[in-house]
């Protein structure tokens, strides 16, 4: 049990990063999009309650999203600089609003919805996108901007447009995901994301940029930090294992993956393109 | 393209005054809280020049990085493991040759932890952004478990290294607390001056620049894109790793836990302004140095410091969009 809610967050940013990766835009920016969304549900859930909380939040890390689209898309700048730039803007951000208004959430006890629903679009999620991805026009679309923005251009398919709605999925997820955090522990506090985000993109890659294989990806990684949290230092047949390695353990299995150990090279084809 | 850029510059600062007028807060009065929690006094520039000096070698080592097209975002990962080397090596000589070695070794640790992100870049074809993502985590809970267990301070409820011995730090050029200033900041001019030489005289800074610019054709050119990939960031790691060190050596004596807060990534910042000269690299060091300590001024005149990092997001993203716009494929 511990597995899944620790793996719940991941799975959510990780399909976050799979509807805006596979269109071809790189985001490590869910870290700073899940962390603004779990802030604004913290500061809005006391007042307009559990449900009036998460669609803030999701309005909060949408338009994080659509930042990142713009900077990208229209002004074209570099995904990377943006990203580190909206992180930036998230912690900070997050940081500033919490110290100044978080005086009502700070008493804890935020309401929040029951975990069984976080779960649910968690798991159901992954399937839905192989099969939107696969079955249906504006999957293929986003799979072909994804490829070759150019080719796809040719075709008539503008990328502008298809990674507009990418990103605007990508802002949905992470928003759901940072408020399960906070519906998870009851409170917020600064940079609760604790890279969290950049797991998520580390299973994603992982999976070789594939729904359900990032699904079972976080699994794996959640599962990690279950052993983490149970073990707190305890020694496995007489040898004390320092609790940092299973925290970095989900790191150093991308970079592996990263170098080609793991399977195929599975990089969408137009990641970073215009 | 200019309507863009004004568009984006008052529309970050409406957002910051926004926020602060939101917050009860006066644009202004922050502003010159800011301004004189920086500048205001012999004690505050010196203390703008410490934060300085981590900024400029770090964001020297993005620097040489983006000059060759690489996003070494791992310099935060460098950095530290740079640092813990430093320390580890000061603590056992603890002379002006350990201060020497101490410097060397956290260069060669920096090189090294950006080895494997030098190496799937260049023969796996791995973003390295990603690759140095994963070994900044990495090296955050490696340097955790060492000052956390093998390399703590015995005596000490933290978790940190024993300190180092004064023969072994860094000298001061000018010691009259509260001013101060120690020669690490004349290294990170001097390290400037050579990366402009380097990439202006020798073949190998030419080569590097012209990988940066346009790898197809450096490669019809007959140059190795992969080995100049590699040797860049190494280059990067080492000066990375150098930041860490000089850290250590110069100022905090010692390693710790959370050492870095986020040099590296503000380093990116730094080199994002600066552009495509070396010597640019320290009027925006200085600026993020003033950012970073105005911020803590401000932090205790009761606006949370996370304002100015803020304002550095979109310092970056202005200056991305003023000077790393793609060139239009497609109209």
């Amino acid at each position: 049990m511990l597995t899944i809610a620790l793996s719940a967050p991941l799975i959510l940013a990780a399909m976050g990063g799979f509807t805006s990766e596979r269109g071809g835009v790189i985001n490590i920016a869910l870290e700073g999009m899940m962390l603004t969304a779990a802030c604004v549900d913290a500061l809005a859930a006391p007042k307009f309650g559990p449900v009036g909380g998460l669609l803030i939040a999701i309005v909060a890390a949408t338009s994080m999203s659509l930042l990142h689209w713009l900077v990208t898309q229209v002004y074209r700048i570099d995904h990377v600089i943006s990203g580190m730039a909206i992180n930036a803007v998230a912690a900070g951000g997050t940081n500033f609003l919490f110290l100044k208004f978080g005086d009502e959430a700070r008493k804890g006890n935020l309401p929040s919805l029951p975990s069984w629903f976080f779960y649910t679009i968690a798991f159901v999620a992954p399937v839905l996108l192989l099969f939107y991805a696969r079955q249906t026009k504006g999957g293929l679309r986003l799979l072909a901007v994804g490829s070759d923005p150019d080719k796809a251009r040719l075709m008539g398919v503008q990328p502008i447009r298809v990674r507009f709605f990418g990103l605007l999925a990508t802002g949905v997820f992470t928003g759901i995901a940072g408020v399960e955090l906070v519906a998870y522990t009851g409170v917020f506090t600064d940079n609760m994301t604790a890279g969290r985000g950049y797991i998520a993109l580390a299973a994603l890659i992982l999976g070789g940029w594939r729904a359900v294989p990032a699904l079972l990806a976080c699994l794996a990684f959640g599962f990690f930090s279950a052993i983490q949290v149970q073990l707190q230092g305890t020694a496995i047949l007489g040898v004390h294992v320092p609790t940092e390695l299973w925290a970095a353990l989900p790191y150093l299995v991308t970079i592996i993956a990263l170098a080609g150990f793991l399977g195929k090279n599975r990089t969408p084809a137009g990641l970073g393109r215009h | 393209m200019i309507w863009r850029v004004i568009a984006l510059v008052t529309g970050a600062l409406a957002i910051l005054a926004g926020a602060l007028l939101v917050a009860h807060e006066s644009p202004i009065v922050a502003v010159q809280t800011l301004i004189h929690g920086s500048l205001g006094s012999p004690a505050a520039i010196a203390g703008t020049l410490r934060e300085t000096t981590p900024l400029l070698i770090a964001g020297l080592a993005v620097f040489i990085a983006l000059r060759a097209g690489l996003f070494n975002i791992g310099v935060e990962g460098q950095l530290i493991m740079g640092a813990v080397a430093c320390t580890f090596v000061a603590l056992r000589i603890p002379n002006a040759l350990g201060m020497i070695l101490g410097l060397i070794v956290g260069m060669i640790a920096g090189a090294l932890w950006a080895l494997p992100a030098g190496l799937i870049k260049a023969y796996r074809n791995g973003h390295e952004v990603i690759t140095t993502i994963m070994l900044n985590n990495v090296a955050l809970y490696l340097t955790s478990a060492l000052v956390s267990g093998p390399m703590k301070d015995k005596t000490s409820q933290d978790t940190a290294t024993p300190t180092v011995d004064a023969a072994t730090r860094m000298p001061w050029v000018y010691n009259h607390p509260p001013v101060q200033a120690n020669c690490a900041l004349i290294l990170g001019v001097v390290v400037a001056i050579g990366l402009a030489l380097w990439l202006k005289k020798t073949v190998a800074g030419y080569e590097l620049q012209a990988v940066g610019a346009n790898p197809t054709a450096a490669k019809f050119a007959g140059i190795s894109t992969q080995r100049v990939t590699l040797m860049a960031m190494l280059v990067s790691g080492a000066i990375g790793g150098l930041a860490g060190a000089v850290q250590v050596l110069a100022y905090e004596g010692r390693f710790y836990s959370g050492f870095s807060p986020g040099y590296g990534f503000d380093a990116l910042g730094v080199a994002l302004l600066a552009g495509t000269n070396a010597f640019a690299v320290l009027p925006a060091s200085l600026l993020f140095g003033i950012l970073s300590k105005g911020g803590t001024a401000l932090q205790v005149d009761g606006v949370p410091k996370g304002i100015t990092t803020v304002v550095l997001g979109f310092l970056i993203l202005i200056a991305a969009v003023i000077r790393y716009r793609k060139v239009n494929t497609v109209a």
